[in-house]
């Protein structure tokens, strides 16, 4: 039996291990069963509805009948598959292990206190995805140079303003646009130049919106699946808003 | 090509007391800095490159390239450097101030301006069919010599863009034969290296990953395919001649 201080203290953490890993990009169904793994091991059930900028989360203690609710934002936070991952497998190992409240706690600081992927590093493997992309789509080796060089122009740019808390609208817009200009000079040469100018901002597809709506709406999430789809298709016009005003400069050979 | 060259022949002819007066202005402000730093001396040095990139977009692309395709476009991207600069002087973003690294090769950048028209010269061009101070490739390889003089912090955008256009200095040289674009590439490729490497240094801590080290071997990575890149460009170069 669980008196309220403790109910507190576990609904407490599991409430910041799920807005943390919303956050960091995990669909909602894979929270919803980690939390409740948590909630298991420590003899309470959890129950989490989600939704795009918030999350409702109840412990229930079925022996002394006590129950807690909590409504608590989502933080916004870099995406990061290795965090995911790694917090995933603490649930596991809180439930095989049987560990106590304070363990688990300690190993999830330890977890998100894991170094981070350095931003040059993502902006030189950026750069190169999106060359690889432009090869994908019948781009040439001059095209291929230009793409990544103007991934590495609108993925900076990208970077330093969502560093200043710019509107993530208009860094979608404005990392479009700067891509796809300097992704133009492709034009001044005889290469690929269409495809340099089509793939130089597929950096900014937002991919992880768009996989996690689908999967929230496959699995009957459907409230929050439609918000992230919503979501990423703003995002998708942003990017389209973009990289019209580049080809409306250049009407006269593309628009 | 030939548009390529009358256009650069009409705006040596047009502009050439002005650019004059520019290369003067930018020797003093450059001496300034190395010898009587002050707080004026970095502002103007600034405003200085706020016209210098702005004169690029209006004056060089926007006039006297008219007759090219897409000048506009090249337009844009100089008056979105000069922007660059305007944000850098509003925020203080770059000190200006001596950093002492890398002295020497920043001296060769910074008089890199007047060695183009020197080799234009030595190529057998002629006035005004030739390249001079102040224009595009003579401006990006000033700035990046700027930038690794004077300033600890500098804008990382800038930056992309100056790779960017060092880049297209290989596809120029390769597609229309530009030999003074070597002059551009041999230039900012070490020095876009130096630039990435301190900056890496600078950033790096233990909160990131991979290490310093690794970062530093991936940019020496990317340096190795950019001389591939290069040496393809010159036996294509030999090849045409």
């Amino acid at each position: 039996m669980k008196s309220k201080q403790e109910l507190t203290e576990i609904l407490d953490f599991i409430t910041e291990y799920a807005t943390y890993l919303l956050g960091s990009g995990v669909h909602t169904s894979r929270v919803i069963r980690n939390s409740q793994r948590i909630g298991v091991s420590q003899g309470v059930d959890i129950q989490l509805s989600s939704f795009q900028k918030s999350i409702i989360i109840t412990a229930h203690d079925e022996h002394s009948r006590e129950a807690i609710t909590r409504v608590v934002a989502i933080p916004a936070l870099p995406i990061s598959f290795e965090r995911n991952s790694d917090l995933s497998a603490l649930s596991w190992d809180a439930l095989d292990e049987r560990l106590p409240l304070d363990e688990i706690r300690r190993r999830y600081e330890k977890l998100i206190a894991k170094p981070r992927i350095d931003p040059i590093f993502v902006l030189i493997t950026v750069g190169l995805a999106n060359a690889s992309f432009c090869r994908l789509f019948g781009g040439d080796w001059t095209a291929m140079g230009i793409v990544f060089t103007s991934t590495l122009v609108g993925f900076s740019a990208r970077q330093q303003m969502q560093a200043r808390g710019v509107n993530h609208f208009l860094v979608f817009i404005i990392s479009a646009f700067l891509a796809s200009l300097c992704a133009s000079s492709a034009l001044f040469f005889d290469c690929t130049a269409e495809t340099a100018l089509a793939t130089s901002v597929l950096f900014l597809v937002p991919g992880v919106p768009l996989i996690n709506g689908v999967i929230d709406i496959v699995d009957g999430h459907i409230l929050i699946g439609v918000s992230r789809l919503i979501n990423a298709m703003l995002l998708i016009i942003c990017i389209a808003i973009g990289l019209s005003a580049t080809l409306l400069m250049i009407k006269d050979s593309l628009l | 090509m030939e548009t390529f060259w009358n256009t650069i022949a009409d705006y040596n002819s047009g502009t050439w007391p002005l650019q004059i007066a520019i290369v003067v202005i930018g020797l003093i402000l450059t001496l300034l800095l190395y010898f009587r730093p002050s707080r004026t001396v970095r502002i103007a040095m600034k405003l200085f490159m706020i016209f210098l990139n702005f004169w690029i977009a209006a004056v060089y692309y926007l006039i006297y390239c008219a007759p090219r395709e897409y000048n506009g476009l090249m337009a844009l991207f100089w008056a979105i450097m000069g922007g660059l600069w305007i944000y850098d002087l509003a925020v203080k973003h770059a000190s200006l101030e001596l950093t002492g690294k890398h002295q020497s090769f920043a001296v060769v950048l910074l008089v890199m301006p007047i060695v183009y028209p020197l080799l234009s010269l030595a190529l057998g061009r002629t006035f005004p069919m030739m390249t001079s101070p102040v224009m595009p490739c003579s401006v990006a390889v000033f700035t990046i010599g700027l930038m690794l003089a004077f300033s600890e912090r500098v804008n990382i955008i800038l930056a992309m863009f100056l790779a960017h256009w060092a880049l297209l200095g290989f596809s120029k040289i390769y597609f229309f034969g530009i030999i003074e674009d070597y002059l551009l590439v041999f230039s900012l490729v070490p020095a876009l290296y130096i630039f990435f490497r301190e900056y890496v240094m600078a950033h790096a801590s233990g909160k990131s990953k991979p290490s310093a080290a690794v970062l530093n071997t991936l940019l020496i990575l990317l340096c190795i395919i950019v001389c591939i890149f290069f040496t393809i460009t010159l036996l294509h170069q030999i090849k045409t001649a």
